[in-house]
């Protein structure tokens, strides 16, 4: 039995990873023929009509999770919707009450199982205990979420993941944050300025980014989990587009204090490592690539600003955007094949997509969108968080890249920029 | 003040009168009156309640005269009339020598943040240097740049973000 299901289970997972290399980007709309899953009912064993919500709570937010992956089609109703093809069901059940936020020592949580289980015949392949605090409820239904596609797939999941941005206008941009679904909207400084360009560092530990003190540009280290922001590098003029390395060891931003933009690796004691632009013109939005050998940075020398690509010491410099009068805010895709980037034309910025070795240049906005600002990557490669003024003010927008589906990410009348997925 | 002034003026204008008269028209046959006549003050003293000096160091740069100055779209370059308007302004900056002055550049909405943040960050150094050649002294002034962040005009057409693109000079 046990080697049957092992058998089986190669086979799909082989099945799986041969429909991702046949994924071209953009050349066909549905390359990827997606997992048909089934989200059951979560049985709940006690607890009462408190528990039952409890449990749809942690249904919708996994059916969600699947959704959102762009790697499945969810099936929840047995009865309407057609389950010929699913393969994999999630069932579970929920043993306890919450009663609303009092919980919160873990010994009086209640007892969450969630499976895996083949469909129909419901095999296991994996389950999981949890015993979730009120508070911990969501985290934990993404835990699981998280486990399953990342064994399903063997992609990475972003079920787990957030997104910082600043919202607010003129002099009062705070840095905010978000999970990757919408919820758990958090505020992270309130110190009446301007704060922009959050940067996760790799590990999720800190944000980079640039405020200003006085008057005056400096680049800061929040720790995400105490709040504590302290000064990164402050010289005089600008402190622009904090970008960590790969490794979390270093910070490439673009520092003004020689009277021109120039590109400069930090270490994380903010001393310069060592400089890789010399230029009149303004070299900024600097990004590292995946590997960390090579940045791809904005430069005006060609009279507008253009995209380059230079090793990790400035050397190799060459040329990658010819389309378009101005192309910046550059983000390297996790594999290191594509590049995002904002180029604006006829008078609106639109994203644009393009291997990194400078062909197949695809427009993945349109003019429907307005102005589309500040793409950045989500750890699978697969999507990308955006600014856009589409409803009049700036909100964020979370795009599928492969089926250039959209959802809106970020709600409220005060203007959402600049933002950045964690890793 | 001016109040207290015109007080103690008719006042002392009634009192002038009074002793005149007594003077042309009456005979002095009362000694008393007389010296208490003597006892009103031939210059009236003006009590000062409240003075205004100009506290220049608090002023703004655009009431000292020093007007901003406008760029075109993407361009850090000096047009002839904001070369004009900063010659003009260099005579002030000299007679408040020992005033530090912020030169902000500010970008119109269109473009990317960062990008705007550089472009309006050149608009203010080319201004700086500018103020230099003229004689100004650069230890009094200091750049800065908000890039499209700060807007003067709202809106989304060229009459609003003509206003946007400019040097605005403010003091820290």
């Amino acid at each position: 039995m046990r080697q049957l299901l092992t058998l089986f289970l190669i086979i799909v997972s082989m099945s799986v990873s041969a429909q991702s290399t046949e994924v071209t980007l953009g050349t066909e709309k549905e390359a990827w023929a997606k997992i048909d899953i089934l989200v059951k009912p979560l049985e709940v064993v006690s607890g009462g009509e408190k528990s039952q919500q409890h449990a749809e709570f942690v249904e919708a937010i996994i059916a969600d999770d699947f959704r959102f992956s762009g790697l499945f089609n969810v099936i929840t109703d047995t009865a309407k919707q057609d389950t010929s093809a699913v393969s994999f069901a999630i069932e579970g059940f929920l043993e306890g009450r919450l009663p609303g936020t009092a919980v919160t020592k873990a010994e009086e949580a209640p007892l969450l199982t969630l499976k895996l289980v083949t469909w129909p015949e419901q095999l296991l392949i994996f389950s999981k205990r949890y015993r979730p605090t009120s508070d911990k409820l969501r985290t934990t239904a993404h835990h699981f979420s998280n486990e399953v596609i990342t064994y399903l797939t063997m992609e990475p999941s972003i079920c787990m993941t957030r997104v910082a941005f600043t919202r607010g206008s003129s002099d009062r941009r705070d840095l905010y944050c978000v999970d990757y679904d919408g919820a758990n909207l958090k505020r992270l400084t309130a110190n009446r300025t301007l704060n922009l360009f959050p940067a996760w560092s790799p590990d999720g530990s800190q944000l980079a980014f640039m405020s200003y003190r006085e008057g005056q540009q400096g680049n800061y280290l929040l720790d995400t989990a105490t709040g504590r922001v302290r000064v990164f590098s402050e010289t005089v003029g600008s402190n622009l587009g904090p970008s960590w390395h790969p490794d979390g060891q270093e910070i490439i931003v673009s520092l003004s204090k020689t009277g021109q933009h120039e590109i400069y690796r930090l270490n994380m004691a903010g001393r310069i490592l060592r400089r890789l632009t010399i230029s009149p013109a303004i070299e900024v939005s600097p990004e590292w690539s995946p590997t960390g050998n090579d940045v791809v940075f904005t430069s005006d020398r060609s009279g507008s600003p253009q995209l380059y690509i230079m090793g990790a010491d400035g050397s190799g410099r060459h040329r990658l955007t010819f389309e378009g009068r101005y192309n910046d805010s550059a983000a390297w895709s996790p594999s290191g094949d594509n590049i995002v980037y904002a180029c604006r034309e006829n008078d609106l910025t639109q994203i644009v997509m393009i291997k990194a070795t400078g062909e197949d240049r695809q427009v993945l906005t349109d003019r429907s969108w307005r102005n589309c600002e500040d793409p950045r990557w989500a750890p699978d490669g697969r999507h990308i968080v955006f600014a856009s003024d589409k409803s009049g003010v700036f909100k964020l927008y979370v795009m599928d890249v492969l089926e250039r589906s959209v959802r809106q990410l970020t709600f409220g009348g005060e203007p959402d920029t600049t933002p950045d997925w964690s890793h | 003040m001016i109040r207290t002034i015109l007080l103690l003026a008719v006042a002392s204008l009634f009192i002038f009168a009074g002793c005149g008269g007594k003077a042309t028209v009456e005979v002095d046959d009362n000694p008393v009156e007389a010296e208490v006549v003597e006892q009103v003050p031939v210059v009236p003293e003006i009590v000062v309640e409240e003075e205004i000096v100009p506290d220049y160091a608090a002023m703004a740069p655009i009431e000292l005269g020093i007007d901003d100055v406008f760029f075109e779209f993407d361009s850090y370059t000096l047009s002839e009339e904001a070369m004009a308007v900063l010659e003009a302004s260099s005579g002030i900056f000299k007679n408040y020598g020992n005033f530090m002055f912020v030169i902000e550049g500010h970008c119109d909405e269109r473009g990317t943040v960062e990008y705007n943040l550089a472009l309006g960050e050149k608009r203010s150094i080319a201004v700086r240097d500018y103020l230099i050649s003229l004689g100004v002294d650069s230890t009094k002034l200091r750049i800065t740049s908000y890039g499209e962040e700060r807007p003067f005009a709202s809106g989304s057409d060229e009459s609003a973000w003509s206003l946007n693109r400019r040097v605005h000079f403010a003091r820290p």
